[in-house]
């Protein structure tokens, strides 16, 4: 017999299941066609969603709204560009974000759990500004251009190499791990660990009373969620090629939030399809009118009125209800 | 086992515990009576920690937990059931259970699972319901989940505020059975109620309070005190 939130959670692993599919056939279809530009695109909205990921690990399951998570995106794009400037080599990359990521995580989670509610949003909101007004002032990191010169960079991967300027070899790479960073969030929310932070989302006074500290689980999902935004911003210079300061900006962190409110807060899997819509209707609506954020906003205007739950908030109990049913015998 | 000596607890300006002694050994129940405002969910509160005292000792165990956080005096074996229930919403009701015992220190999966089938025997309601979301049930499963829920990490001292608030008789008999049972197996309860008679049958000594004071003392076994306590209470 399973509980409530594991039943969730494997509705939420059906629904991957599915973007994967859908992810595969775009990505043959791609190869067959010889297409370049929308595998890239595909590829960035994996990254964002990663991001968004990381803002429905604080939003959804602890209850804490981030204004500030590209901080962390931005730091791991910049820092994945620096070590590859210098070392061309994925892995280099990729540990030293997680390890930069989880260190900064822990600073700023000391800073921001010390406070709850709007003031929790407006000190992430703050901390990210700041950040990104260094940045855009730092002429070693390249001030307001950002860094160019990324170099193309062959990731090995022990039975094969993926170059990062394979459009589909790239897309599957991103793909994987993005599941991968998805897996591990959903294995450690499905832990008593997840259960205490959705206890701490509904009531927060009680807890104590129970035996546990607020901060320590506070902290350990800022810190994992801070790593996940830096893990998915590492790969955006090697998609790219550059970095700039905008990654920094509030742009950044306020599309995720409107990502993981689109797909449906405290999911996960909505993070990533939610990623996936905004990023196609940027780039379909963005080829007729300059004015695409109207038309974003109208449309997150809409999901938030007529889909609270978001749109993988509205389908997944359609998936539980599935999984919920006993096998014919 | 609990020994609270001239406690004194403001909140603001406002003087609302003025200067309580008491103690509770374990397997005693201790009742704790007195109209609505006169500081006896403060009592209970200010023993919890979720507010600080101003004044006096509170020790637990020979140790003391005056103006420590909840969460350490809950690490020291003190469970508060509070008045309001609140149970986790977005959670079943076994993954409410789950929460009262994470935290208590040494714990196996053998010990777990053990833990759980013990409460699911004291509340076979709750075991028909372990799937169910925490907040759907009624009122008194609520309560007993409650009460489940502090009992599972198996407390020393169990603080019980007003358990039959809102609740059918069959069910509140349900729940002072079970105050007796953990009674019998050694724990210390305070328990604020306003049902007299029914805290009565289970209590072995009570305190009136009223304005932050203990007005009146006696034991539950002498009729002579017990007939005072109704009598100042008006019951």
């Amino acid at each position: 017999m399973v509980d409530a939130l594991t039943r969730s959670m494997r509705a939420s692993h059906v629904l991957v299941a599915i973007l994967v599919a859908a992810s595969l056939a775009v990505a043959a279809f791609g190869v067959a066609t010889n297409d370049t530009f929308y595998l890239r695109l595909a590829t960035e909205a994996l990254i964002f969603a990663g991001l968004a990921l990381s803002v429905d690990i604080l939003l959804g399951y602890t209850g804490l709204l981030s204004l500030g998570q590209a901080l962390y995106f931005g730091l791991g794009a910049y820092l994945s560009a620096l070590v590859l400037m210098v070392i061309p080599s994925f892995w280099a990359a990729f540990a030293a974000t997680a390890v930069v990521a989880a260190l900064a995580g822990l600073i700023g989670g000391f800073i921001v759990n010390r406070v709850r509610g709007v003031y929790f949003a407006l000190i992430t909101f703050g901390m990210a500004q700041v950040a990104a007004k260094i940045v855009y002032n730092t002429r070693a990191l390249g001030a307001s251009d950002g860094l160019i010169g990324v170099p193309v960079i062959n990731i090995n991967l022990g039975i094969a190499s993926v170059s990062s300027a394979s459009p589909a070899g790239f897309f599957l790479f991103v793909l994987a791990l993005i599941v991968i960073l998805y897996a591990l969030s959903a294995y450690l929310l499905d832990t008593p660990f997840g259960r205490l932070l959705i206890a701490l989302r509904a009531n927060e006074a009680r807890i104590p009373f129970l035996g546990y500290r607020t901060m320590t689980p506070r902290l350990v999902a800022y810190v994992l969620a801070a790593m996940v935004a830096a893990l998915s911003g590492a790969l955006y210079p090697m998609l790219r090629g550059f970095v700039s300061p905008e990654l920094f900006f509030f742009a950044t962190s306020g599309n995720a939030v409107i990502t993981v409110v689109t797909g449906g807060a405290g999911t996960l899997v909505g993070a990533l399809y939610g990623s996936v819509l905004l990023t196609v209707l940027k780039s379909v609506i963005g080829s007729y009118t300059e004015h695409h954020l109207i038309v974003i906003g109208l449309l997150f205007m809409g999901a938030v009125i007529f889909l609270p739950k978001g749109l993988m908030g509205s389908v997944r109990p359609l998936i539980e209800r599935m999984l919920a049913r006993e096998p014919k015998q | 086992m609990l020994v609270i000596r001239n406690l004194h607890t403001h909140y603001a300006l406002s003087h609302i515990i003025q200067g309580i002694d008491l103690t509770v050994a374990a397997g005693e129940v201790f009742g704790i009576f007195g109209r609505n405002g006169v500081g006896k969910t403060t009592l209970l509160k200010t023993i919890a920690g979720w507010v600080k005292p101003t004044e006096g000792e509170i020790t637990l165990n020979s140790e003391r937990i005056d103006g420590l956080n909840p969460d350490r005096i809950a690490r020291r074996g003190a469970g508060f059931v509070p008045e309001d229930r609140r149970i986790f919403p977005g959670l079943s009701v076994e993954e409410n259970l789950t929460l009262g015992y994470l935290q208590v220190p040494g714990r196996d999966a053998a010990g777990d699972r053990a833990a759980l089938a013990k409460v699911y025997v004291r509340f076979p309601r709750l075991a028909e319901r372990r799937q169910q979301h925490g907040t759907t049930l009624s009122g008194g499963e609520q309560q007993m989940l409650a009460m489940a829920r502090v009992m599972i990490g198996t407390p020393k001292l169990l603080l019980i505020d007003e358990p039959s608030e809102g609740l059918a008789p069959m069910i509140v008999a349900d729940l002072f059975a079970i105050i007796k049972e953990m009674k019998q197996s050694g724990c210390a309860i305070l328990l604020v109620e306003q049902n007299v008679h029914q805290a009565l049958t289970v209590c072995d000594r009570f305190a009136v309070i009223e304005r932050g004071q203990i007005v009146l003392s006696g034991r539950a076994d002498n009729a002579a005190e017990r007939d005072k306590l109704l009598t100042t209470i008006a019951v």
